[in-house]
């Protein structure tokens, strides 16, 4: 018989910890990651011997990054495992280390991302299938055309699909972990550099370098390292998912997304109008009006008036990357789903600072990558 | 003057229109392009997956002018997203306008000149064009 997270023994995330995601330097992987890693066990307060096994999500670095890095740490012995699913390696790396604790496996275990930018082929263009014209359809260009389709479904203007921009941004200015960190106007967005279809460069996620790290731990490793229980965040949910033929195969990313959040609602209890915080993939400032209607944050068609009417603010109904989101916190690839279950950790202890949102008991973390894969945690705090 | 050549003949062929090589498998799943490694429906391969000669007619989901692009082809370019009235959803370049189109513009299959061979002779290439009144044979 299959089972899932929740039928399982509970799993806390109890240490948080970033490498700021910024444009490509000088600065080698080990350091961005050993800074990551060093900050969760500091914030754990858990000494490195006690992590048992390693979740390393990267998907730009060379092969076998891990213990290269991670034997700056003390050589445990400790397992290494890699993890690349696209845009969603540190998401499926935070789900495989939530799965180990969960089973009983381990009861201390490390996920972790680390990457650096770099030219990388697509598996999907050695298939040996031919393409008419795949290469002139960047991810910005698939994404331009869904938003093309969604102004139109939804009766949007380009300037209201580029208020997501102008809210993340805002939200990144208040990150020192963001690589983004500055306010945005509609019109500084609207005045960008175009880059396909409606979208201008501020539209868009910068792809940078950057490191995130979580530790997650089973009740008996909370007692037996003396971590402060109140500090711990358990996930109540985890869902891993690819895309099936769909009846309209233009929204598989939408399709996906809701079928992935719906598993997770069901495995935890939970519905959209409990969540108080959401980190969504907003590679494209179209994806978060898209994956809000999706998960049932509101209805098909109505995530603009939403948006204008603060309801995905920060203090308004339910955070929407109050971390800035992919658009202004960056998106360093093998970090960036790492980096989500931080930023709602941050947020569920209330230790969110300036981002905070009021009350936050409940959040939602979700990824898609190039497959198209599919990714959806909920994390809830205790009491 | 040399016939011009087909840039990739196992998508298309020269008709007028030229008519899309895609494939359907038994279980009624339509696909493009041909491929025999199995259905993405069902699962199944072999003698259940057979070649089918889809039209390139269809209509517009969406489009998009390219401003920027990493690869060799010269931006700025337009793209499309076809819904072909035989089915399967079809995403290539566009041809006859160099702004995107209202979703929902009838489209039809069209071969453009692209970089002769390089031995001179002459090639065409797929794009997909908004029907006009000549094209509503």
């Amino acid at each position: 018989m299959s089972r899932t997270l929740s039928d399982m023994r509970p799993v806390h995330v109890i240490g948080i910890g970033w490498h700021r995601y910024q444009f490509t330097s000088e600065t080698p992987y080990v350091e961005l990651g050993l800074t990551a890693v060093r900050a969760a066990l500091a914030d754990a307060g858990i000494p490195w011997p006690a992590v048992q096994t390693a979740y390393v999500a990267k998907a730009l670095l060379p092969m076998a990054p891990g213990r290269a890095m991670l034997r700056h740490l003390g050589a445990t012995g400790l397992e290494i495992l890699h993890v690349e699913d696209a845009s969603a390696s540190g998401s499926a790396a935070f789900r495989h280390a939530c799965l180990e604790v969960a089973s009983g496996a381990s009861d201390v275990v490390l996920a972790m991302g680390v990457d650096k930018p770099a030219r990388v082929a697509l598996a999907e263009r050695s298939t040996g299938i031919p393409s008419l014209a795949d290469d002139a359809i960047a991810p910005f260009t698939h994404f331009a055309m869904l938003a093309d389709q969604y102004a139109h479904r939804a009766g949007a203007t380009v300037e209201d699909i580029a208020l997501v921009a102008v809210k993340n941004h805002r939200n990144g200015s208040l990150n020192p972990n963001a690589q983004h960190q500055k306010v945005r106007s509609l019109a500084e967005i609207m005045g960008g550099k175009a880059i396909s279809g409606a979208f201008t460069s501020l539209q868009c996620t910068p792809v940078g370098e950057g490191a995130a790290a979580v530790i997650v731990a089973s009740d008996d490793g909370i007692r037996a390292l003396g971590v402060d229980p109140a500090r711990a965040i358990q996930v109540v949910a985890s869902v891993g998912r690819s895309q099936r033929v769909y009846e309209d195969a233009t929204r598989f990313d939408a399709l996906l997304t809701g079928e992935t959040s719906g598993l997770a609602f069901a495995q935890s209890g939970l519905t959209a109008a409990d969540l108080d915080v959401v980190e969504l993939h907003d590679a494209f400032t179209v994806e978060e009006l898209e994956y809000v209607e999706a998960m049932g944050l509101c209805a098909e068609g109505d995530a603009v008036r939403q948006l204008k009417a603060g309801a995905f603010d920060i203090g308004g109904r339910c955070a929407v990357n109050p971390s800035g989101g992919l658009i202004a916190m960056g998106h360093p690839i093998g970090p960036t789903g790492i980096g989500q279950i931080g930023e709602i950790v941050l947020q569920l202890r209330g230790e969110a600072g300036a981002r905070q949102q009021p009350g936050a008991r409940t959040g939602l973390a979700h990824m898609v990558g190039i497959g198209a894969v599919c990714y959806v945690h909920i994390l809830q705090r205790p009491g | 003057m040399t016939e011009p050549r087909l840039l990739m003949p196992q998508l298309y062929d020269g008709g007028s229109p030229p008519a899309l090589q895609g494939g359907v498998c038994d279980c009624g799943h339509v696909f493009f392009p041909l491929q025999a490694y199995g259905c993405e429906r069902c699962g199944g391969h072999g003698t259940r997956l057979r070649p089918k000669r889809l039209a390139a007619r269809g209509r517009l989901v969406a489009s998009a002018v390219v401003h920027l692009h990493a690869g060799e082809r010269p931006a700025p370019f337009v793209v499309g997203s076809i819904a072909l009235d035989d089915g399967p959803v079809v995403r290539t370049l566009l041809a006859g306008t160099e702004v995107s189109l209202p979703p929902g513009c009838r489209m039809v299959g069209t071969l453009v000149p692209v970089t002769p061979a390089q031995d001179g002779t002459p090639r065409v290439d797929f794009r997909f064009a908004p029907v006009t009144g000549s094209d509503l044979s």
